[in-house]
């Protein structure tokens, strides 16, 4: 390898090229300027729904007692806030992808791999806490239908409250998922509506069951935990958040994206959050705060609730049934997010060339795709469920932050760069948005920012010793960019063409 | 050596006699065609209940060979013609059976007759020796009347780039230097399917389908390298958002002739064709040679 002959610091801000990344072209275009605002809120609902109501409660209810709803709308407003951040973001660079890429695109390398990191948290992390869920949930219909369940020792980690050997149900979900990412399946929109109708209809079910026990005694004592307990479920309740900046990268695809796109944000944020409200009121209704937190409860929750009011288990079983089948779908979609953001990673040489090695048979990463499934799995078989809520939530916040600092980096340095969507409020909403963010931070345990800290710190140094001697811009590097395969297109090879040819575009512009 | 071409009066056209009239040709040998028909009851009897359906499948032969003959005449001059006919239950194993006595280089089958015009439809009978047929495999698709330059003209290699499909990139090398004629191989990449809710954008596989192509030219790079191919092969790696797309967009030529290889999941030495084979085959516009593994 080269050794580079650029300085520390601009090897840490170098910026790639928006050239040379892949722009919009031929494969999307059908979807080009298609999205309304409706079929995006629903977008919004479908990415968003689900992924952390199904558990978050009996978890978070324990921190804030029944003000648990003050710290759904904290919950809210931060990712609303923080998602339009990032819809501007997005629709201003046109790279594909995640956070990573826009990081990359505008703050350069040594952002971009922190950004990473988080990602990697986040991801990774809300891999394992889905398929944990599922785990309970899947245990729960197998108890209700043969009236067996999973011994303890199966489904539980090993410093869980009631400590087992190995949560095997998660860890088979995420082989599972492993098994079709590898087989190219992809969840289609169709899909991904019957799922979402699923979780509805559940959750639906579920606040109109709960309404009919609802004993308004069980407010009492609303503020007894005080801020600090608002923040701490807040925190925890942000990772139920995750999905909504779905909506943010489809900014391309979206009709009239300066108005389509803060009001499908704010829907579906409203919509989100009043599910979420309405099953948090409906299930503090039904029993005392406290109860949240048993033992019991700690898995299933929500059907739990159900079978304690219906006194029978039909209710519980429907609920328990539609939160396994469109659990498994968050996780395959999750999942994939993960593998294709390292995917991006290693393409850019800031990994492993490996994580971006495609198996010309399934035509799929499957190297990365494994990598990622073994890695989650350990986390899924043997690490609680609290843990990782709280882990996820902080990844995503930390990245979050970085992306509204971003909006503001960029209107400083680009003023004139086109920006089909623009933040409304600026320089307002940005700064509100990282307040938010830091708002939520702040109720986090400080093992969570240990964990964190750890996180991070072994991505930079990682960075530091390897990935900036690696990267693709250093000049004479092993993977530089590639023409776009547009596809549909032919591409003749040249006869002689020599084996290091790459098309990194020079950038003297940098700094 | 022989060719052999299944053809059955009524039955997916003529399309297989022109390609087999042109493979004879092209190959130098003897053009035979094969008529299965039904085999009546052997058991004597007094009452010889079978005749009626003896008599059918005699005249079923006959009837087949007649046109056969008409159409083959027209367009195979100099051409030593055989007609042969095997009595079988099943027309798949009829064929085998006539492909192991004749013991024929090339079997070649028409499309079935419910599909498209010039697309390459597998019908029961090719379906089951597609998984089964221990000679190369030739398909035509349908309504398929012979290249405008009266035969070969150029040699497509379908290569995925996995090593257990390297014989075929080698066959085919063989082949196009004994027949002489040009040679190219292509590589099909075809885009995963967009995941929704996109949490990683839209264009997600879009990086994944250009690294695939990129792996693909290198590959294909290296087999020149490693003089598994002359210089002057043509290299492709042609992509597209489905098989559909990447197969019209490989750019076949009059007289093209696209060979693919089979799974190695099958027995020794048999044709065996894998899922993405025959994605490939059900897509191609021009006729498909397929390989034993």
């Amino acid at each position: 390898m080269t050794v580079p002959r650029v300085s520390l610091s601009q090897q840490l801000l170098r910026r790639r090229p928006v050239a040379g990344a892949p722009v919009a072209h031929g494969a999307s275009d059908h979807l080009k300027r298609s999205i309304g605002t409706f079929q995006l809120t629903l977008f919004g609902v479908g990415a968003t729904v689900g992924t952390g109501i199904f558990f978050v409660l009996s978890a978070a209810v324990p921190e804030a007692g029944p003000a648990v709803l003050v710290s759904f709308a904290l919950a809210a407003i931060a990712a609303g806030l923080s998602a339009i951040c990032y819809a501007e973001m997005a629709s201003s660079v046109p790279v594909s992808g995640s956070t990573y890429s826009y990081a990359y695109t505008t703050m350069g390398e040594f952002v971009a791999m922190g950004v990473a990191a988080c990602l990697l948290l986040e991801y990774g992390v809300s891999i394992s806490a889905v398929a944990v869920g599922w785990s309970g949930y899947l245990n729960k219909l197998l108890d209700n239908l043969f009236g067996w369940q999973l011994p303890q020792s199966l489904t539980s980690a090993p410093w869980d409250a009631t400590p087992g050997i190995v949560n095997l149900p998660a860890v088979l979900l995420i082989a599972m998922c492993m098994l079709l990412l590898i087989r190219g399946a992809s969840e289609s929109a169709a899909v991904n509506t019957v799922m979402v109708l699923i979780k509805l209809g559940v959750l639906s079910m579920f606040i109109i069951i709960a309404l009919t026990a609802f004993n308004a005694d069980h407010f009492h004592g609303f503020w007894d935990k005080g801020m600090a307990g608002i923040t701490t479920a807040a925190s925890m309740i942000f990772f139920s958040f995750i999905g909504l900046d779905a909506v943010s990268t489809a900014g391309d695809e979206v009709k009239d994206p300066q108005k389509t796109m803060p009001r499908a944000i704010i829907a579906a944020l409203i919509v989100v959050t009043s599910f979420y409200i309405l099953v948090a009121f409906a299930g503090l209704g039904t029993q005392d705060a406290a109860e949240f937190g048993s033992d019991k409860q700690a898995e299933a929750g929500l059907s739990v609730i159900l079978e304690n009011i219906t006194g029978g288990t039909w209710a519980s079983t429907l609920l328990a049934a539609g939160a396994v089948i469109s659990i498994f779908s968050v996780t395959l979609v999750v999942m994939y997010g993960q593998t294709r953001i390292l995917f991006a990673m290693g393409r850019d040489g800031l990994l492993p060339s490996m994580f971006a090695k495609v198996n010309p048979r399934s035509m799929t990463p499957v190297g990365n795709t494994i990598i990622v499934a073994v890695a989650t799995g350990i986390l899924a078989g043997f690490i609680p469920l609290t843990w990782l809520l709280d882990a996820v939530s902080i990844g995503t916040l930390v990245a979050f932050i970085t992306v509204s600092i971003g909006v503001i980096i960029l209107r400083v340095r680009e003023p004139n760069l086109e920006r089909p969507f623009k933040v409304p409020g600026y320089p307002v909403t940005p700064v509100l948005s990282v307040l938010a963010c830091i708002a939520v931070l702040y109720g986090l345990r400080w093992q969570t920012w240990l964990v964190f800290g750890a996180c991070v710190g072994l991505v930079l140094l990682f960075y530091l010793f390897w990935g900036r001697h690696h990267s693709a811009l250093n000049a004479g590097g092993a993977d530089g960019y590639i023409p776009t395969a547009v596809p549909g297109d032919d591409d003749v090879m040249f006869v002689a063409e020599p084996k290091d040819h790459h098309f990194v575009t020079k950038h003297e512009d940098e700094p | 050596m022989t060719v052999a071409v299944g053809y059955l009066a009524g039955k997916s056209g003529k399309s297989p006699l022109y390609l087999a009239a042109e493979a004879a040709k092209t190959l130098k040998t003897s053009l035979t065609v094969v008529t299965v028909v039904p085999r009546p009851w052997m058991t004597p009897s007094l009452g010889r209940i079978d005749a009626e359906y003896a008599q059918y499948a005699e005249q079923l032969a006959a009837t087949s060979a007649k046109e056969a003959q008409g159409c083959i005449d027209s367009i195979a001059h100099g051409l030593e013609v055989s007609y042969h006919k095997v009595a079988h239950r099943s027309v798949s194993g009829g064929l085998l059976e006539a492909v192991d006595e004749l013991k024929s280089e090339v079997l070649v089958l028409g499309s079935a007759a419910d599909g498209k015009l010039g697309q390459v439809v597998v019908g029961s009978t090719a379906d089951r020796l597609l998984h089964s047929s221990p000679v190369p495999l030739t398909i035509s698709p349908r309504g398929y009347r012979g290249s405008k330059a009266g035969g070969l003209t150029r040699i497509t290699a379908g290569y995925p780039g996995t090593p257990e499909t390297l014989h075929v990139v080698e066959r085919v090398a063989a082949l196009a230097e004994q027949l002489n004629v040009p040679m190219r191989v292509v590589t099909f990449a075809v885009r995963g399917r967009t995941m929704y809710p996109p949490e990683v954008g839209l264009r997600a596989e879009d990086s994944i389908l250009e690294q695939l192509a990129t792996q693909a030219r290198e590959t294909l790079a290296q087999l020149k390298a490693d003089g598994v191919i002359g210089k002057d092969v043509e290299l492709q790696v042609v992509t597209g958002n489905g098989w559909d797309e990447a197969l019209d967009d490989a750019d076949w030529q009059d007289g093209d002739l696209l060979a693919i290889g089979t799974s190695p999941v099958g027995g020794i030495a048999r044709v065996f064709l894998g899922s993405r084979g025959s994605k490939i085959l059900r897509h191609s516009p021009v006729p498909v040679l397929v390989l034993p593994g």
